[in-house]
């Protein structure tokens, strides 16, 4: 090592500023990085060729290159008027919407309500149990939804029959499934996302809390005043990562709860879902066309989240 | 006025308790029923549907399906338990070495890097190229590895590394560096016993991926021998979902035959039963983990 040292010591101080230089000196350091930046040069650097796809009429004998070039038709067909485009792209962002503006409401009202809770016991035994459904698959909550939603045998029609009123074939009906799917989102998630927020509240300032109850504010007061202001930056945050991601749907979670139920799937299929869907189907060329646009949604999004959240956090942007 | 705020404030915390004790509930309740239907017997619940405790209890469930798809159960499970071992392995080790060295402020490129990979992040070809080169390239299809390799590393794991990396202070470095050790020993042997916790936490979230993951085996594996427990899961379902919503020719769906309630419900018990048995354990690494992550550098 020191002798490397001596030797590079010697060359001219250009040199010695340089690249070479550089991967000489730090050379078991560039090494492992390897294997990591092997992973992602495979499976996303490599991929990104496969984007041109999008731009021809794709056929295995002429292979990514060869095809013919089709310029733009992939994505016209896309938003031609009766395709699936607008439906699944609508499909998303609804599902998308709701699951943010619940995916907020829920875990702070945790976070805050939890605060409020002296007896350790039951602190404890509540945050573990609000924390499970973060740790079990997509599957694991479709067999439990099924159980609550199966017509024979389902909770949900042993309560309604309680109150005398007719089973309902919860698994035929479309019209219901967009609202389960939130549910079930906010459900799986609310345990994790209310530990970032009391994350954020345990570095409160105690003080503020004390000269509040001083200048005799009540506890709602407080919370609004002072618990909720100063969560804002927290709940701004994770709303822009959100709202950045919008355009992409959970494949694991619709699959997961609908699977290939043909009567449902099209009223909760996502893009995700539909790009699956269409390799089979539609072809490469067009489902990549639909990836890309949603990637390039995604882009500008993010971009833009990242813009406001460093206009509103004083220069600290996502990431 | 003082008794009214004492009021207005003990009504808070009653609102609290209530809240949280429900939300508590929502959240275990259908985990209990899935239990509880499990060791309960077929009559009981196709008579009475679904209900809060078992119905005539018995383990005739799982000896059932022990005798009828053991072998298919016990195959599926080490598919699942080798893909965890080795894929969380290989990825705490590629993450932990790239982690430890963007964590060195002597490395000129660390920017440029940690740039790279962010943006993987940010922007990807999606799902179809990925896809194909997966299959025609790195011949994933019906392959073991298709089930490791694509998750092996996460960006968002190695930042978190990184920050408990950057904590350690580099004048222990520095002082190895002088006795002679090079920085691979360095991670070796003074890093990473600095950062067990680290280790454990980000262990525990690939575990969890690996675990919990079926989406991989969707896209890849159409060999029943390499589905892990989740796809298992997956395909049984599924089957059902489709049956009950009325929309499959009669000739189909007779066919095939719908696994009863009960071993639906079972076999779910058996997919996440090492989750269930360790999850008072590790709960607390995640709660570090998520906490950690949310709190920038």
């Amino acid at each position: 090592m020191s002798s490397v040292s001596k030797e590079l010591s010697d060359l001219p101080p250009k040199y010695s500023k340089g690249f070479l230089y550089e991967m000489k000196k730090n050379i078991i350091l560039y090494l492992m990085c390897v294997p990591a930046l092997l992973i992602l040069i495979l499976f996303s650097y490599i991929p990104f060729s496969g984007i041109w796809m999008a731009f021809t009429d794709f056929n295995v004998i002429d292979g990514i290159f060869g095809s013919k070039f089709v310029g733009l038709d992939n994505f016209k067909y896309f938003f031609a008027k009766n395709s699936m485009g607008w439906q699944v792209t609508y499909n998303t962002l609804f599902i998308n919407f709701f699951s943010i503006i619940l995916g907020i409401i829920v875990p702070v009202s945790i976070a805050i309500f939890i605060n409020e809770i002296r007896n350790k016991t039951y602190k404890k035994i509540s945050q573990s149990m609000m924390f499970f459904p973060y740790f079990i698959s997509w599957v694991v909550v479709g067999a439990i939804i099924y159980g609550i939603f199966s017509t024979d045998v389902g909770v949900a029609n042993n309560i309604l029959g309680y109150f005398g009123v007719e089973p309902i074939r919860w698994y035929s009906e479309p019209k219901y499934w967009k609202t389960i799917i939130i549910f079930a989102s906010v459900w799986k998630w609310s345990g994790y996302s209310s530990i970032l927020y009391m994350a954020a509240m345990s570095n409160f300032d105690n003080s503020l809390y004390e000269s509040a109850k001083v200048d005799g504010a009540n506890k709602l007061q407080q919370i609004y005043y002072l618990t909720i202001p100063m969560l804002k930056p927290t709940i701004i945050v994770l709303t822009l990562l959100n709202v950045g991601r919008i355009f992409y749907g959970d494949f694991g979670m619709i699959y997961g709860i609908v699977g290939n139920n043909p009567v449902l799937i099209d009223e909760v299929t996502v893009i995700d879902i539909y790009v699956y869907q269409s390799m089979r189907t539609l072809g490469f060329s067009y489902s990549t066309a639909i990836g890309l646009f949603q990637s390039l949604m995604g882009l500008i999004l993010i971009t833009f989240a990242n813009k406001t959240a460093k206009k509103i956090n004083d220069g600290e942007g996502l990431f | 006025m003082g008794i009214n705020r004492a009021l207005g404030d003990k009504l808070v915390v009653i609102i609290a308790y209530c809240f949280i004790g429900c939300f508590a509930l929502v959240c275990l309740y259908p985990l209990w029923l899935t239990v509880s239907v499990s060791f309960s017997s077929e009559q009981a619940i196709a008579r009475n549907g679904y209900s809060f405790l078992p119905q005539s209890p018995s383990l005739d469930t799982y000896k059932y399906i022990f005798v009828n798809s053991g072998m298919r159960i016990l195959k599926s499970y080490g598919i699942t338990i080798f893909v965890t071992v080795v894929g969380t392995t290989s990825a705490l080790l590629i993450t932990s070495m790239m982690a430890f060295a963007l964590s060195l402020k002597k490395l000129k490129y660390r920017n440029f890097i940690a740039f790279i990979s962010n943006f993987t992040i940010i922007f990807s070809s999606g799902l179809i190229p990925w896809y194909i080169v997966s299959v025609n390239y790195y011949g994933l299809k019906n392959s073991i590895w298709a089930l490791i390799l694509p998750a092996v590393f996460s960006v968002w794991n190695m930042f978190l590394m990184r920050t408990y990396f950057s904590s350690i202070s580099p004048s222990l470095y520095e002082a190895a560096e002088i006795d002679g050790a090079n920085y691979f020993r360095i991670y070796l042997k003074i890093a990473l016993p600095l950062s067990k916790t680290a280790l454990l936490t980000v262990g525990l979230m690939y575990a969890l991926s690996y675990w919990n993951d079926w989406w991989h085996a969707l896209i890849f594996i159409n060999d029943k021998d390499l589905f892990p427990l989740q796809y298992y899961l997956y395909n049984i379902l599924s089957n059902v979902n489709a049956i009950s919503s009325g929309r499959i020719p009669s000739g189909a769906s007779g066919s095939i035959t719908l696994p009863a309630e009960t071993v639906k419900m079972a076999i779910t018990v058996i997919t996440i039963g090492p989750i269930i048995f360790l999850y008072p354990f590790v709960q607390k690494y995640f709660v570090q983990g998520i906490m950690a992550g949310a709190v920038k550098e």
